[in-house]
């Protein structure tokens, strides 16, 4: 049995879990690792399509909401400010600056049903998922494209999320299909299993000592200490609808340099 | 806003159900903070991912939101499948079209309804052989996949001679065998 590992970071305060559900962002504080379930609350309205106002709006904003298909993960890399994001109909990786400058598309090939993707901003990497029923993986590259490897193709069904612990350098992702939590080392391979057995998984991130995946079956947020290996706790919300993506948000972003932000 | 003083300071909420709302303080805007189970939008007008409807009526009637239906042809880990107020399928699988993605594609044949767990054998691609087609060969007949072909030749990809008709060449069709009545057993 895996004993607690004593090096757990603690959470700087002003933690929380954000969580999408039904055109809206929730957020839940994070005390220690545990979540202040009663203090959950609405973060974010999103404007919807059927007003064309503020469609139009966020286009001034942000011109790279346009000519966007079905744009079903996104991640930052806060070093370089740059925003990277899949599209499962268009089958491929963009990148553009945060503010949305600079678009381009990074990698157009062997993608079938991209979601979750996120960035190592340290060591410049992104990790992506593609839910592709005939042959789901794995896959890293370098933040512009190249470099590009398969970490995982095997034993692989729906996998929707993905998350990255810096402190101990794994990957981990949540797979609907096999209905397991997994981990590897992007660097040494070896993949290990966390958890079996659960429900029907959609997005996950970590804040390093606990995971957190939204569960389209459940309905729920769910908490599992990845040291125990156990679920420890999950959060309902009133709202009975599918909840999508989950990210964690600390007070202040970890700071370091990589190529992207030097130039 | 209750700190200006006059009688229309707080204003109901123009959500449906009585539910909350809230106004953005940089736009003025107010958005439904707590829309009824299905329903989303800045004033509930929408419904919710993988659902269809109208359930405010706006521009038409009301139309409570219900499962859109795709005959199967979606993929149930996809999201955005289908138009919220249309219902009209976004995603079909297995090269289904329509708007219930309840057809094959041009260039493929047979029946996206059928009873069929794998997507990809409801509907096959036409395939026409290109020596015996007289059209192109991803033209054939949408339910049967009969291509269309040359003179005297036949099959449903136009791949054989007709009885009695031999030697299939790209434009031509096929050569009569013309044999001897007399020195032929059949």
């Amino acid at each position: 049995r895996p004993t607690p590992d004593p090096n757990v970071s603690p959470l700087p305060p002003g933690s929380h879990i954000l969580f999408a559900q039904s055109g809206k962002i929730e957020y839940i504080p994070l005390e220690g690792h545990s979540l202040k379930k009663n203090e959950a609350k609405t973060a974010l309205h999103l404007p919807n399509h059927s007003d064309q106002s503020s469609r139009s709006l966020r286009s001034d904003l942000f011109p790279a909401v346009l000519n966007l298909c079905s744009p079903e993960g996104i991640a930052v890399d806060h070093l370089g400010r740059n925003v990277f994001w899949t599209d499962s109909m268009k089958d491929r990786i963009e990148v553009s600056s945060l503010d949305g400058s600079q678009r381009r598309v990074l990698i157009n090939t062997d993608l079938v049903n991209p979601r979750a993707i996120l960035t190592d901003p340290t060591n410049g990497y992104i990790y992506w998922a593609d839910w592709n029923r005939d042959a789901p993986k794995i896959e890293m590259a370098y933040m512009d494209g190249t470099n590009r490897r398969v970490l995982a193709k095997d034993d692989l069904g729906l996998p929707n999320g993905l998350t990255y612990d810096p402190q101990t350098s794994l990957l981990c992702w949540a797979d609907a299909g096999t209905h397991k939590v997994e981990c590897m080392n992007p660097q040494q391979r070896g993949r290990r299993q966390l958890m079996e057995g659960i429900q029907y998984p959609f997005g996950l991130t970590t804040d390093g000592k606990n995971l957190y995946y939204t569960d389209w079956t459940r309905g729920a947020v769910v908490v599992v200490d990845r040291y125990a290996r156990r679920e420890v706790d999950e959060f309902q919300p009133q709202k009975r609808t599918r909840l999508y993506g989950i990210a964690t948000a600390h007070a202040h972003c970890p700071s370091g340099q990589n190529y992207c932000s030097t130039n | 806003n209750a700190l200006t003083g006059s009688p229309g300071d707080c204003l109901p909420c123009p959500c449906p159900d009585r539910t909350t709302c809230a106004q953005v303080p940089e736009t003025g805007d107010v958005v439904c903070t707590n829309c009824p189970t299905g329903q989303r939008g800045v004033r509930c007008e929408l419904c919710d991912d993988g659902f269809y409807g109208n359930p405010l009526g706006w521009g038409g009637k009301v139309q409570p939101c219900v499962r859109c239906e795709c005959n199967g042809n979606v993929d149930p880990n996809a999201v955005g499948v289908c138009d919220p107020m249309t219902g009209r399928c976004l995603k079909c699988l297995g090269h289904t079209t329509g708007d219930h993605c309840e057809k094959c594609r041009s260039g493929y044949y047979g029946n996206a309804l059928a009873n069929e767990l794998n997507p990809e054998r409801k509907c096959k691609p036409c395939a026409c052989n290109v020596a015996g087609t007289s059209g192109s060969p991803n033209d054939c007949h949408p339910d049967t996949g009969k291509c269309v072909c040359w003179s005297h030749v036949t099959g449903r990809d136009c791949g054989q001679c007709e009885t009695g008709y031999f030697n299939l060449q790209p434009s031509l069709g096929c050569e009569m065998c013309n044999c001897n009545p007399i020195g032929s057993s059949s």
